[in-house]
């Protein structure tokens, strides 16, 4: 071998080295800077596939009632949450098994995000969101929509985050079947291209009588998510040797999903600041 | 550093920005095209060893800065059993030898057999997934392979193969512009290849 490449060689182990042993806050920081560097390119490119989309819509609608029908219907899919959870916790009220609870349990705070991005890696369930930093998004937050959990946030840049879907093996959830005291841990499946993706919901015991279509929610422990988000409905159980094991259908379809909330410790400042977030979101 | 190897840098990270834009084909199994990596391996004919090396660490480094996740976070007595993930770094391993393996085809593409280099990189992107599924295997466990991971692998590898003449094209008009001659003499000595 010529002593160039030799060297060349030894200074490329070095760097590997250097790259496989870096920790963990080393590795948010170089993506943190790296996502900074390019979130002009995918909030362009985010704007130009809107604009595209946008121009062909404009055949049915003027682009002004366009704007507004999103404004609304972002609205509506924020009501519709707000209220999805607090029938829950209306019907916990009157079983008056979590009063104590109630309180934990208030509406919490959201900001409206879009996504700008599907699926940028090959083997993770990833969304990239137009939320950073700078809108109080920070690691671990839970991102919901309308009809259930649809992840958390894996990685905030200064404008951008990166999404962890439900259905991705990595995102883990404490859950719980409705109406029975079975409780376990959620989570995607490997790999599931091509099919229709199912949740996989492990250590519940081996004699459960779950029954399809019960419904699975959040139970609030593990400190990532709040309680009573509902994750979707059981397909088919399955006991094993010592625990039993479930098939989920997500209630969140990830296919067609445009808009998010992120769940934030405390609004911005104002709901009116909210308010315009969620409208300069849509502007975007 | 020349300035063909100044533009192979700027076409690298031209690709890294086009590979945002690349998304997963649902029809096809979650198919895509891989720009950067099919950019590397077309650039690593194309130089020598040691700016290969370079290349590999350059396209693992931002490939990895891209798509790394972050911890399991949360309680850990309640997430008893966290799933690991591939550490930052790996990928400029792998590229580094998709691109030794891209190298000892160097002296064929002198013979003008293009063609055999366009179909190495189909199946360097192929080797490349699919040791990236059996590692993600190794660390997480439980080892599943179901045919959809296949799918997807193969069509992501010949989708991606498609263009590799045109990335070869526009490195030959970046060598020609830059005055630059490539020379395919391979990693080993000249008079033990085949003619």
């Amino acid at each position: 071998m010529k002593p160039q490449n030799l060297i060349a060689l030894l200074l490329f182990i070095v760097g590997a080295v250097w790259a496989l042993t870096r920790s963990e806050r080393s590795v948010r920081n170089i993506q943190s800077t790296y996502y900074s560097a390019i979130s002009p390119f995918l909030k362009g490119g985010a704007a130009i596939e809107t604009k595209a989309s946008e121009f062909i819509q404009e055949v049915e609608h003027s682009k002004a009632l366009e704007m507004k029908y999103k404004l609304a219907k972002e609205e509506l899919d924020q009501k519709r949450m707000e209220v999805a959870h607090l029938r829950k916790l209306e019907a916990e009220n009157t079983h008056l098994n979590q009063a104590l609870k109630f309180q934990e349990n208030v509406p919490f705070h959201v900001l409206a995000a879009k996504i700008i991005r599907r699926q940028p890696s090959t083997w993770w369930h990833t969304v990239t969101i137009d939320r950073g930093d700078k809108h109080g998004v920070g690691v671990q937050l839970p991102v919901l929509s309308p009809e259930g959990l649809v992840g958390k946030i894996d990685a905030p840049s200064k404008d951008t985050s990166t999404v962890i879907l439900l259905t991705d093996e990595k995102c883990q959830v404490s859950a719980k079947v409705d109406g029975t005291p079975e409780a376990g841990i959620i989570s995607g499946l490997r790999d599931t291209a091509g099919e229709s993706p199912s949740l996989l919901l492990r250590f519940l015991s081996k004699d459960a009588n779950l029954k399809p279509g019960m419904l699975v929610f959040t139970t609030g422990r593990g400190g990532l998510f709040p309680p009573d988000i509902l994750l979707g409905k059981i397909k088919t159980f399955a006991p094993g040797p010592l625990f039993g094991e479930a098939l989920v259908e997500p209630a969140v379809d990830f296919t067609t999903l445009q808009t998010v909330f992120v769940k934030i410790p405390k609004p911005l400042t104002s709901a009116r600041e909210i308010r315009e977030a969620t409208a300069n979101s849509t502007k975007k | 550093m020349s300035k063909y190897h100044f533009s192979i840098i700027l076409l690298i990270l031209a690709a890294c920005m086009v590979q945002q834009f690349s998304p997963a084909i649902g029809g096809l199994f979650g198919a895509r095209i891989l720009i950067l990596p099919l950019v590397f391996l077309c650039c690593s004919v194309c130089v020598n060893f040691s700016s290969m090396l370079v290349l590999a660490f350059i396209c693992g480094f931002l490939w990895d800065a891209q798509h790394t996740l972050g911890a399991q976070g949360g309680d850990p007595t309640i997430y008893t059993d966290p799933v690991e993930s591939l550490r930052f770094g790996y990928s400029i391993i792998l590229y580094a030898m998709m691109g030794l393996l891209m190298q000892f085809i160097q002296p064929l593409f002198r013979k003008v057999k293009w063609h055999i280099s366009s179909i190495l990189t189909g199946i360097a992107i192929f080797s490349y997934l699919f040791t990236e599924y059996l590692l993600l295997n190794f660390v997480r466990g439980d080892f599943t392979f179901p045919p959809s991971v296949l799918y997807r692998i193969y069509l992501t590898s010949a989708l991606t193969m498609l263009f590799s003449p045109l990335i070869f094209w526009i490195i030959y008009q970046l060598a020609s512009s830059c005055r630059h001659n490539i020379r395919y003499e391979g990693l080993r000595q000249k008079h033990r290849y085949i003619d």
